[in-house]
């Protein structure tokens, strides 16, 4: 599969290019480990705090054995901190995360080489899951989401990404003064009548889609035909949850509205910090990692890989990444490592499920007090 | 059923009204008041004794100072301590003169627990009930964390002809969901005196709830603690440098660093013998003994990860950290500030010039400040200012966590009873 002779851009090219779930997990583990020993040492070199990370934190690349051997980054650590390893003058555009739950946004500087992988690579995994054709659009969000320019949003990057496979797109929202969302039921309707009969592809934020267009059709008592309809949806399952609305409710309400099959309703996992490494759910409900990415689940206290059949804290793994160290990083999130390389649908590999956003516990005691600034005089 | 009811046997289902169980509380109180209160101290130090011989409760975290804490040298001096230094003010009017004096008990106590402590809830129902008081007692958790355990053993103690289990008929332990409004304002209402321990928007909740005028409110938390290092205790004695650091180290360990008096920031003057770097590695030193922690829940998990890349990351800062996963953290700065306490087992270490400069981040919210001076003097100078900045104990490192009169500024037993006089 991979040729260790060749230079790390031929390599990670060739895991784009090739099939991106054929791939056995130990080889797959030897594959990006090497990659990994190289590309975060070069990371390293180019990033002072990333270099600092790795020397107080962590062993040296040289001694990595396995992707567990990489030190993970917080993914709040994008936050804290603008994490570049090229200079100004080589960004193209730098990614933002929607800080929907009011705090500071994640930063994340992309270059040319890691916007075409990024590009490349999502086309690759949809590729998979979707089949090679273009189809229509509907993006359930806002033309302003996805406007390019200097910066983009998660959601924006989603957007674009996922128009590769577009033969014709339609914003189905439209974003009022006060910058909320709401349905654009004409063009929804027009979109569904003209296309009802073909394969068509839908994309939306998981919270937006439900609240915006489930919900909101259910009320209107619209349900469509649209049995070919592939929905693509992903994040905001922390809202959805406290609303106790379940993945498994969220499938059947929104496929009936839609008038499809609930296989053809897709949730993906996948963050900012690591746009174009997207994690698909399968036919058989699980998320699996493409070639040129991995997933842990790493133990709470021990941060030791967990064994099948466990849960843990989600470790996701890219060799995309050319412009900042977003190779290795521990997410806030909580998931299951379901199996490896036996999944029923045939993918190859580590294959998890998404459990649920980390969250505070209800009691941390009485000394559980806050920072200086916020609380303290 | 939405109340357990936590009792020597285990924990029971109990309804969904707190009213019978505050009727029955009613019950003991005229026997309470008959009791002499050394019966009760004596009752009290059989069951200190059984505590730590008993397999139930040996090794419950906290259980070797709860049973110094019952012996009966120290109710008695805490009895004097609250009570004008003579506890038969409990038994009845005292001479004061031509007049008289006693003690009477407040009535029924209402006490909210925070979850962060097994023996905690010893801390309020004790002294509660020396001051022949009834109490109602809502644990943070439904899984009562050993509070059951305790209450089996007291259960089975006793001293002549007062028993244990008599004595807990004036104390019911329940549980029930923390948002259930209807059983928070029973409670509330049922009260005489109601105490609270807790974080911030536990104490923000229950002291809103509605409450009988005559009701006062007793409120422990939240609060920080600190350490402070001087120069000349770095630059003087090696060997006792180590034992405070040790000491300090234990008061990080105890309760997971999740107790309002454990440390979370320890400043360190700068001297001429050791670097911020090198006390780093003897604290290192000092963490890497201990053993294993029980667990860790996936939530401080990821505080801890984060503060450790932040503190990795930043060039003015660095971090020592266990290697074992997220077990112990050391981080280091100069930024003179309270850091936000992460807990288990993670300690900053800021350097300052000079103590002077910690005094304008003190204020009543920090509790107790470990000191670790060269000399009494200037461990007395610091102690002046920090106490008037509103801190409420200075004491040695090793002791931060033990439970003492006054805490938190107050003497509770005092403010368990109501003064009554007598002028005949």
């Amino acid at each position: 599969m991979s040729d260790l002779s060749q230079s790390i851009e031929q390599r990670v090219d060739a895991l784009i290019r090739g099939p991106q779930y054929a791939m056995r997990q130990a080889e797959k583990d030897v594959v990006l480990t090497s990659i990994l020993r190289e590309l975060c040492a070069d990371i390293a070199q180019h990033c002072p705090p990333y270099d600092r990370f790795l020397r107080r934190l962590g062993r040296s690349p040289a001694d990595w054995q396995t992707t567990s051997d990489v030190p993970p980054l917080p993914v709040s650590m994008f936050k804290q901190f603008l994490l570049a390893a090229v200079p100004p003058e080589k960004v193209v555009r730098q990614l933002h995360s929607s800080a929907t739950t009011g705090q500071q946004p994640s930063r994340i500087v992309i270059d040319k080489t890691t916007a075409f992988r990024q590009a490349r690579a999502l086309v690759s995994i949809l590729k998979e899951h979707l089949g090679g054709h273009r189809r229509p659009y509907l993006v359930l969000d806002a033309q302003e989401s996805a406007t390019a320019g200097d910066t983009l949003t998660a959601r924006g990057a989603a957007i674009r990404g996922i128009g590769n496979f577009a033969s014709e797109t339609l914003y189905g929202m439209k974003k009022q003064a006060n910058g909320d969302l709401i349905s654009d039921w004409s063009c929804i309707e027009d979109f569904f009548q003209r296309h009802s009969q073909e394969p068509m592809l839908l994309f939306g934020f998981t919270y937006m889609v439900w609240t915006r267009f489930v919900e909101e059709a259910e009320r209107r008592a619209v349900k469509f035909k649209a049995s070919k309809a592939q929905l693509l949806h992903s994040g905001g399952w922390k809202k959805l949850a406290d609303q106790a609305v379940t993945k498994d409710e969220f499938t059947r309400r929104t496929s009936q509205v839609l008038g499809c099959d609930p296989q053809g309703v897709l949730d993906f996992y996948g963050m900012v910090e690591q746009v174009g490494t997207v994690f698909v759910d399968c036919q058989a409900g699980n998320k699996h990692a493409p070639a040129f990415a991995d997933v842990l689940i790493r133990r709470p206290y021990t941060l030791q890989p967990v064994s099948i059949g466990q849960s843990g804290i989600i470790e996701v793994v890219s060799v995309l990444p050319t412009s900042y160290p977003g190779q290795a990083i521990i997410t806030e999130d909580q998931g299951q490592l379901i199996g490896v390389d036996d999944c029923p649908c045939g993918r190859l590999g580590n294959y998890f499920r998404f459990t649920k956003r980390i969250e505070q516990a209800e009691a941390r005691g009485c000394g559980d007090t806050f920072a200086q600034a916020r609380e303290i005089r | 059923m939405s109340i357990l009811r936590i009792t020597p046997q285990g924990v029971e289902p109990a309804g969904d009204s707190l009213l019978p169980i505050v009727e029955k509380l009613n019950s003991p109180r005229d026997w309470m008041a008959k009791i002499p209160v050394d019966n009760l101290v004596a009752l009290l130090a059989d069951f200190a004794a059984r505590l730590i011989r008993d397999q139930r409760t040996r090794s419950l975290e906290g259980c070797m100072f709860l049973s110094a804490w019952l012996g009966s040298n120290n109710l008695r001096q805490l009895l004097e301590l609250n009570l004008n230094g003579n506890p038969a003010y409990l038994d009845g009017f005292v001479s004061q003169g031509r007049n008289y004096l006693a003690a009477k008990p407040q009535g029924l106590v209402a006490m909210w627990m925070a979850g962060n402590v097994a023996t905690l809830p010893m801390f309020s129902i004790i002294p509660a009930l020396l001051a022949k008081n009834v109490c109602l007692v809502k644990l943070a958790y439904a899984e009562p964390e050993g509070t059951d355990r305790l209450l089996a053993v007291l259960a089975e103690s006793q001293a002549g002809d007062i028993r244990g289990a008599d004595l807990l008929e004036a104390a019911a332990v329940v549980w029930f969901d923390y948002r259930d409004r209807q059983l928070n304002e029973q409670m509330s209402l049922a009260a005489d005196v109601k105490i609270i321990w807790g974080g911030a928007e536990a104490i923000k909740a229950i002291t809103a709830l509605p409450r009988m005028e005559h009701c006062s409110e007793i409120v422990f938390g939240p609060k920080y603690s600190i350490g402070l290092i001087d120069r000349n205790k770095i630059q003087s004695d090696v060997e006792k440098l180590d034992e405070a650091v040790a000491g300090f180290v234990r008061d990080i360990a105890v309760f997971d660093q999740r107790a309002c008096s454990a440390p979370q920031t320890i400043f360190i003057e700068r001297n001429s013998r050791l670097s911020l770097e090198e006390m780093g590695e003897l604290f290192a030193k000092h963490f890497a003994k201990l053993p294993p922690k029980p667990g860790l829940d996936p939530y401080t998990t990821m505080q801890i990860v984060n503060v450790r890349a932040a503190w990795a990351m930043d060039e003015a800062k660095d971090v020592i950290a266990s290697t074992d996963g997220a077990n112990w953290t050391v981080c280091l700065d100069r930024d003179v500030s309270l850091k936000q306490a992460v807990q288990s087992r993670t300690i900053f270490l800021t350097e300052v010039d000079s103590w002077q400069q910690i005094i304008p981040l003190l204020s009543p919210k920090v509790q107790t400040a470990g000191l670790a001076f060269g000399n009494r003097e200037d461990a007395m100078k610091f102690a002046e200012a920090a106490t008037q900045a509103g801190v409420a104990r200075c004491v040695r490192p090793g002791l931060m966590n033990n439970h003492e009169s006054p805490w938190d500024g107050k003497l509770l037993i005092n403010q368990l009873v109501r003064w009554v006089t007598l002028k005949p």
